[in-house]
């Protein structure tokens, strides 16, 4: 995808796609004029094949498979350093959040695996514990992502600093969770949210 | 005789796990100060970036209901974690700017939502509530001779207008609170340069690297030890450090602390009560060598 031509015309401009980015950003898209200060403070730039400022021209010429199919919007960290230092106000890092939810929902677009399956990991323990339990979160991701010795070296050590609790309690309010979960699903399924 | 503070407490996920040592100092500290916590009954996660990384309906919902459940305790809400804060935050300013955002979250707990409470870092509480002077007041141990490097990360200042804590690029409220019991600070360039934050558990190398160049500057700059308000920053600076160290070769043996942790230490509390021994950079000799032990 990297290497093949660009065509830009009014058929690939996608106004409709850069909307709805607008809608869940709360930001303008077509507000950024290329000065590259987000680019120039990002921390993830050199880990991204397009860096922060190309994303958003991307974007604007209508070429938002490029950016939806690459690691770049997964390896944003949300330093939130370039919204801060955006001289025309457009709030780049709820872009991004905008893109991963774009490409999340549209299951599986992104060759980047790993971050994905750590927020999805994240996001179930969320609804089954009501909070985030550390230990569960890094041992089911070794076994998801098949990296069975990742950090292995750490483990004890963490134990014995009393860094990892083997067991947790479940809130109490577990039922409320549920509700929100499911009512942001039913709101998604009836059209009344993104 | 002045009204002791009150404030309900968000400690957040960390804190009940790989940060005790933050949850732990802060209690004693705050009851040293006779600073009232409150925890907030039955909390649930911010979220943190995950949910807003993929879902941010789902990310302001939790937030609001947060906020919802610590409108029970009477008092501000306190928070010790920086991406807890800058969640919280984010979710007040995003759904007091959006109507259509506030439907949805108000549909989605179906309730009508309470984000009137003023969520407050524990170093805004420390700096501005109780205040400066009270704090160089309680001082039992001052840290003379102690030289920190204050590292902020990204999410106690940014983005502009959120967190509003201090200044967005050039913030002083933490070399503020530990000059104030006798601490020197170092200037140094990484102090608001991201650790590589989660990528700790999907892709670590981010955090070697970054997490790498912020320990290389803090080292540059003389500073015996970092001092940090978030256990994500913490986790990567003081868990990572050894792999870093031997990645590039190099040493720094810098211990990483919480800034209840030493400011607890000033006003003359135990390092049993202020978790020093769940540090993996052993603090023990530079306390030792400093006569603050």
């Amino acid at each position: 995808m990297k290497k093949k031509k660009m065509i830009i015309s009014q058929e690939t401009m996608d106004v409709d796609f850069v909307r709805k980015v607008e809608a869940l950003s709360g930001t303008s898209v077509r507000r950024c004029f290329q000065c590259g200060k987000c680019s120039a403070g990002c921390p993830m730039a050199t880990f991204m094949e397009h860096p922060p400022n190309r994303v958003v021209r991307l974007l604007q010429l209508g070429q938002w498979q490029r950016i939806l199919a690459g690691r770049s919007i997964w390896y944003c960290a949300s330093c939130e350093t370039c919204s801060t230092r955006c001289p025309n106000k457009v709030h780049l890092a709820s872009i991004m959040d905008a893109l991963r939810k774009l490409s999340w929902d549209a299951e599986g677009a992104s060759k980047e695996s790993y971050v994905q399956l750590a927020n999805k990991l994240f996001l179930q323990n969320i609804r089954t514990y009501g909070r985030q339990y550390e230990m569960r979160l890094a041992a089911v991701f070794n076994v998801k992502s098949g990296q069975f010795l990742k950090d292995l070296m750490l483990g004890p050590k963490l134990l014995a600093k009393g860094k990892l609790k083997m067991f947790h309690s479940k809130n109490k309010n577990m039922s409320e969770i549920e509700k929100i979960f499911s009512r942001i699903e039913a709101m998604r399924k009836n059209g009344e949210a993104l | 005789m002045e009204k002791p503070l009150n404030y309900s407490y968000y400690p957040g996920c960390s804190l009940h796990a790989s940060a005790g040592e933050y949850d732990l100092s802060t209690r004693e500290l705050f009851k040293a100060l006779n600073i009232q916590l409150t925890e907030i009954p039955d909390w649930f996660c911010c979220g943190a970036t995950p949910a807003h990384n993929v879902d941010e309906l789902l990310s302001l919902s939790l937030c609001a209901k947060n906020l919802e459940l610590a409108d029970q305790i009477e008092g501000d809400v306190a928070v010790a974690c920086a991406a807890c804060f800058s969640r919280l935050k984010t979710a007040q300013h995003v759904l007091g700017e959006s109507a259509v955002k506030r439907k949805q979250v108000e549909k989605a707990l179906d309730a009508p939502l309470k984000l009137d409470g003023n969520v407050k870092h524990l170093l805004e509480i420390l700096a501005k509530d109780f205040g400066l002077e009270r704090l160089a007041a309680a001082v039992n141990k001052p840290l003379t001779g102690l030289k920190v490097a204050c590292y902020y990360g990204c999410l106690l200042t940014r983005p502009t207008d959120v967190p509003n804590l201090d200044c967005v690029e050039a913030p002083t409220i933490m070399e503020k609170v530990i000059e104030a019991v006798g601490a020197t600070t170092v200037p140094w360039t990484h102090r608001m340069e991201c650790c590589g934050a989660n990528f700790t558990l999907s892709r670590p190398g981010v955090v070697i690297q970054l997490t790498g160049a912020v320990l290389d500057s803090a080292k540059a700059a003389g500073a015996d030890c970092i001092m940090v308000g978030c256990p994500l920053c913490h986790g990567n600076l003081d868990i990572r450090q050894k792999e870093i160290e031997g990645v590039y070769n190099v040493q720094y043996g810098l211990p990483v602390f919480y800034l209840t942790q030493l400011v607890g230490l000033s006003v003359g509390l135990g390092s049993d009560k202020l978790g020093m021994d769940a540090m993996i950079v052993n603090p023990t000799p530079l306390l030792r060598e400093k006569n603050l032990l």
